[in-house]
Formats: C-alpha cells, structure tokens, sequence
C-alpha cells in the first residue's frame, strides 16, 4: 500500500514538474526572410545643355535619377539597373538618337559593400551589381540622349525611363 | 545644428520608405492543388510607391523566356500602400523550367515628368 502511495505521488511530483516547466518555457519564434525593397529616392530630370542634347548629367543642368535597393540578407540578390534606349513618350522624331548611359555605387549603408563599383558587370544599356551584403544601396544613373547629326530636338515634353530590378540568386 | 541635422534624417528615411516596392517570397515554393497536374504558390506585393497603381505579373525560365502561368490578374491595382496576396498557377510539366516570378511597375504616362523609375522585383523558384 505504501509503495503503491509513493509510486502515486513520485507520478504527480513528475507530472506536476513537467506542467511547471511547459508553463514557463513561452517560445517567441520567428524567421528573418530574404527580402528586397526597391525604393525611388529621386526620378531624375534631362536638362538641355545643346539643342541636340539631353542629359541628366549635373553639368548639364539635370538631374539624376537615384534608386535605393535594400536587401535585408546577403547574398540573396542581385541588383540590375538598365538606363533608357528610347523615350517612353516624345513629339515626332524624324531621325535617330544615340543614347550613352551609366549607372554607379553612390553611397552604401555598410563598409562591406565598398567593393560593389569594382565588380560591377556592365553590358548593352545595363548594370548588374552582386548584393554579397544585407543593407541599403544606392545607385546614380546617368543618361544622355543625342539627336541626329547636329539637329535640335523639337520642341515638346520628352520622358524616358531607368529599369531598376532586383533578382533573386 | 543637431535637430537640423535629426530632421534632415527623418525626413530622408520617411521620403524613402514611402516610394518603394517589396516582393516576398524570395524563394516561393509550389503546393499541390485540387486539379491534377497544376500546382501553385501564394505571393505577397507591397505597394509603397505612390506614383504607382498597377503591378504586372511574369513568370520566366532561365533564359527569361515567359512561361505560362495563370493568376486573378496578370496586372495587379494597387492603392498607396496597399498589400496583395496572389495565388500564381502554372502547369506540372512547366515547374522544371520555371525560374523566376516577377511583378513590375508600370508607369501611368500622366504620372511620369522627364525620367522616371520602374521597378522590377523577381523571387526564384528553386
């Protein structure tokens, strides 16, 4: 009988034990996903240094678009810039326009992230840029539009558009 | 100087968190669904540009050729900071070749001065 009470009792002091011990242990969990938000700090405007010139160079006048990609784990992403190739709207154009572009590191959110210029693979009108690091950077894109064979640009609105995508690794 | 300096920041981070575009998952993956041989993943878009009221949707092979898939709609409307969750569908036979899943912005011509900014954000189906 009393081996029966203290089988009994070490049972409800075991029991009793692990009640306590789930009673206290409140996991919190949770997961950091890889994440990338692109944000447009600045559109970017063309000034009209020359007649047959736009450009958003501050030396003629405009100004430059600037984008910020976060990415919130290294090397999960990479961050691709395309400058334009052609006007998304523009008055008549009767010859052809050359278009240069550039598109660079302006600043970063991490010392890391400073070898991010040097290895930058450019190809046709894009950039591409590895994100090995998690933060913020932003990028500068400089384009230039030049008309035909010294001829001026009509007169008219002309807008035209910079490609900022990140890609999944 | 220092409140100059504080201020300035503040409103550079509030300018900045409020005209961007977030995609998630990074790395969707595919469940089963009720029709044989279509399989399917949930999607999330974050809308905080405020020039920006319609995403589209693509799904892509390696070489970034489309492949078909099927959604509610393959261009989102989206409000200022709104939030949409999507389901994309696409064939079995077609999970082999599939690599990314993008949405983009697009760009209203009323909305946009001299240069503007699409943004392009893609997951990767691994």
């Amino acid at each position: 009988m009393r081996k029966t009470l203290l089988i009994v009792l070490a049972f409800g002091i075991g029991y009793g034990f692990g009640t306590v011990a789930f009673a206290t242990d409140n996991y919190i969990t949770g997961s950091v996903e890889s994440r990338c938000l692109i944000t447009t700090d600045t559109p970017g405007v063309y000034g009209n240094p020359l007649p047959q010139k736009l450009s958003t160079a501050v030396a003629d006048g405009g100004v430059l678009p600037k984008v910020r990609v976060t990415v919130t784990l290294a090397d999960a992403y990479k961050a691709k810039i395309t400058t334009p190739v052609g006007f998304s709207s523009s008055p008549a154009l009767s010859d052809s326009v050359a278009w240069t572009g550039a598109t660079i590191v302006a600043s970063t959110s991490d010392a890391g992230m400073s070898g991010y210029e040097a290895a930058k693979v450019v190809y046709d009108a894009s950039t591409e840029f590895d994100l090995t690091v998690a933060g913020s950077t932003w990028f500068t894109s400089e384009s230039a539009a030049t008309y035909g064979y010294d001829k001026s640009f009509p007169g008219g609105n002309y807008t035209a558009v910079v490609t900022a995508e990140c890609i999944a690794k | 100087m220092r409140y100059v300096l504080v201020g300035a920041w503040c409103s550079l981070l509030l300018c900045g968190m409020v005209n961007a575009h977030d995609m998630i998952p990074t790395y969707p993956k595919f469940t089963t669904t009720f029709v044989t041989g279509v399989l399917k993943t949930r999607m999330e878009i974050f809308n905080k540009r405020e020039d920006v009221s319609y995403y589209e949707l693509g799904a892509f092979d390696a070489e970034w050729n489309p492949i078909p898939f099927v959604t509610s709609y393959k261009l989102i409307k989206m409000d200022y900071l709104a939030h949409a969750e999507f389901d994309v569908y696409i064939k079995q036979e077609d999970k082999p070749r599939l690599e990314y899943i993008c949405s983009k912005s697009k760009l209203m011509k009323d909305d946009v001065a001299t240069s503007a900014i699409a943004s392009r954000i893609c997951s990767r189906v691994k």
